[in-house]
């Protein structure tokens, strides 16, 4: 097994570089490599013990692999897969593969490592390779806005990195559980850099723009997985060291609520669901021990919605609504906002229950406000105009998308296995309720409702800015 | 007081990147600040000495801890790496605002 975990975390990397020497076989290589993943993740949940691999002493690396992991790693896989898929018939050249399997690759060892120095190298390889995705169709935007995002995650990064050589300083280690007996300064620093990083709060702010802005594939995989890498390292803490617990929830249930609010009042369809990741993963955060099974559901959700946006005729909600989507594609579309807003038969259900039942009373208001907020958001993409078109009136789907959908949409109804003790009357009502509910707010209020709100917090060097007031904020958490 | 210089080091680099309007200004004060970041990883090494450690017959003396050493040099790299392509992106922004100022691409490309 240690072999394997070796082989597993250097393969996306070798193959990613050999695509070079055979850009005949890039697509195949490519899906070689993601599904030597699944096959990986397969074996780690069957795996009795988790594992724990060290190099060189206590200062060097250290890898634990477990169910957690796991989750994550299979959400990593499958969302990869999908997105392959989706890009088999068009014309994207060897280079997008290579980088999306080295991004795949890196996010791969951000799920493994356990210790603040690999983790660092981790996230800064996948912040390059996702710099190079998102910058592919090389137009000014999109070079600014790849641009912007590595200049963010590189300055929260070198904040990070002072953190991680205070906890060194205390205990000649790099460990995550070395935040325990580390200073203040240091658990700010590094949890600066994670919830950066991972899109949290409101130094998450870079993330709509970043993924609005790129191509719907490159989206899928920034929302449905990039961004949990910097929340895997946040859990992992909480459930390492009691003390930490109380913060990592606190902005889980703070993130929920913000993303939800700007995502009820947004009227472009990708920067909906790019807010709504920012709310999505406050509820990873605000239960950390169950987290894996929600960041799963949500992996492959977000990343569905993301590829099928990408087809529909036109981003902007108001016109999609005199538009009308060809019936296939609304029933996929159907299906997904039903698993997010925690429709029964969908996994969605069983890791919003999940959830919900792990959070302490204080979250459950709030928790329970954003779940709301997420059913009137996504009441807004399920009532869309529909119609059975012919092959004359739409623009041809190739098979690669279908095949995507199959994998995503088919991986949430098989994931309901995780967590069947969910399906109890009273566990079905609440989340009944609660769309309903959402439904209705929409109908009655949010549908004719236009409020710009205010973009301020998003400019580069508000963003920048933000990191200070963040430090100083996280300073006074930790040290209360 | 090495160390008070090391953080004012990194502040000057962090404020620089707020403060300056030109676009390649504030990837030479992200550049600063990382210098700051790599020198003060340097001192931290430097606690306890200041021979490199080498095993030979020679009386010990204080070494200094290569591990912070060998962490920051990969810091280093990566840092380098990064600007390099931030360049690159930077050269081809210049072409449609050579005055490479970032309020200006933002409006253009925020929407």
């Amino acid at each position: 097994m240690t072999t394997l975990t070796l082989v597993w975390i250097t393969f996306p990397f070798l193959v990613g570089f050999l695509i070079y020497l055979v850009p005949r076989l890039d697509r195949y290589l490519t899906l070689l490599g993601v599904l030597f993943s699944v096959v990986y993740a397969a074996q780690l949940f069957i795996e009795p013990v988790p594992l724990t691999l060290r190099l060189l002493d206590r200062f060097g690396v250290s890898l634990v692999l477990d169910p957690l992991a796991a989750f994550f790693i299979l959400t990593n896989a499958l969302v990869t897969a999908a997105v392959i898929f989706y890009c088999w018939r068009s014309d994207r050249t060897t280079f997008f593969y290579a980088q999306t399997l080295i991004l795949h690759g890196s996010v791969n060892a951000a799920f493994a490592c356990s210790d603040f120095i690999s983790l660092y190298v981790a996230l800064e390889v996948l912040s390059i390779a996702s710099f190079l995705l998102i910058a592919y169709p090389r137009s000014d935007r999109a070079i600014w806005v790849g641009l912007r995002y590595l200049f963010v995650s590189n300055v929260a990064m070198l904040f990070y990195l002072v953190g991680a050589v205070l906890v060194y300083k205390a205990h000649h280690s790099f460990d995550f559980i070395g935040l325990r007996g580390a200073p203040p300064e240091a658990i700010a620093l590094i949890f600066l850099g994670l919830l950066v990083k991972g899109g949290i709060f409101i130094s998450g702010l870079w993330l709509p723009l970043t993924h609005s802005e790129s191509e719907s594939p490159v989206s899928a995989m920034l929302s449905g997985v990039v961004v949990k890498a910097g929340v895997l390292p946040l859990v992992r803490c909480a459930l390492l060291l009691e003390e930490i617990d109380p913060i990592v929830r606190i902005f889980g249930v703070g993130t929920a609520l913000l993303g939800v609010f700007y995502a009820v009042f947004e009227k472009d369809a990708k920067r909906m669901l790019a807010f709504h990741t920012v709310s999505q993963l406050g509820f990873i955060l605000a239960a950390p021990e169950v987290g894996g099974f929600y960041a799963l559901t949500h992996g492959l959700v977000k990343s569905a919605l993301f590829l099928i946006v990408g087809v529909l005729p036109t981003r902007n909600l108001k016109e999609l609504q005199h538009q009308p989507i060809h019936t296939p594609i609304w029933i996929a579309l159907v299906i997904a906002s039903f698993s997010i807003s925690g429709f029964p038969l969908l996994s969605g259900f069983g890791a919003k229950v999940l959830t919900m039942k792990n959070l302490l009373p204080w979250q459950i208001i709030g928790m329970n406000l954003a779940a709301l907020g997420t059913a009137i958001s996504f009441a807004k993409l399920t009532f869309l105009p529909f119609k059975q078109q012919t092959s004359e009136e739409r623009s041809p789907l190739h098979p690669g998308f279908w095949i995507a959908m199959v994998v995503l949409l088919g991986g949430l109804f098989a994931a309901n296995v995780v967590y069947y003790e969910a399906y109890s009357v009273a566990n079905v009502v609440k989340p009944l309720v609660t769309i309903a509910l959402g439904w209705l707010a929409y109908w009655l209020i949010f549908r004719r409702l236009i409020f710009k709100l205010p973009r301020v917090l998003e400019q580069f060097e508000h963003l920048i800015g933000v990191m200070s007031l963040s430090l100083v904020v996280l300073y006074w958490m930790v040290f209360a | 007081m090495l160390e008070a210089f090391v953080f004012a080091t990194i502040f000057c680099g962090f404020f620089g990147i707020i403060l300056k309007k030109n676009l390649v200004m504030k990837i030479i004060s992200m550049d600063v600040m990382s210098t700051g970041v790599i020198a003060y990883y340097v001192v931290i090494s430097a606690r306890e000495g200041l021979f490199t450690p080498i095993a030979s017959d020679i009386q010990k003396g204080a070494y200094a801890d290569p591990v912070p050493q060998a962490v920051i040099l990969t810091a280093i790299v990566i840092g380098f790496s990064i600007q390099a392509l931030m360049l690159v992106g930077v050269m081809k922004l210049s072409r449609d605002n050579p005055t490479l100022e970032s309020h200006e691409i933002e409006k253009g490309n925020m929407s």
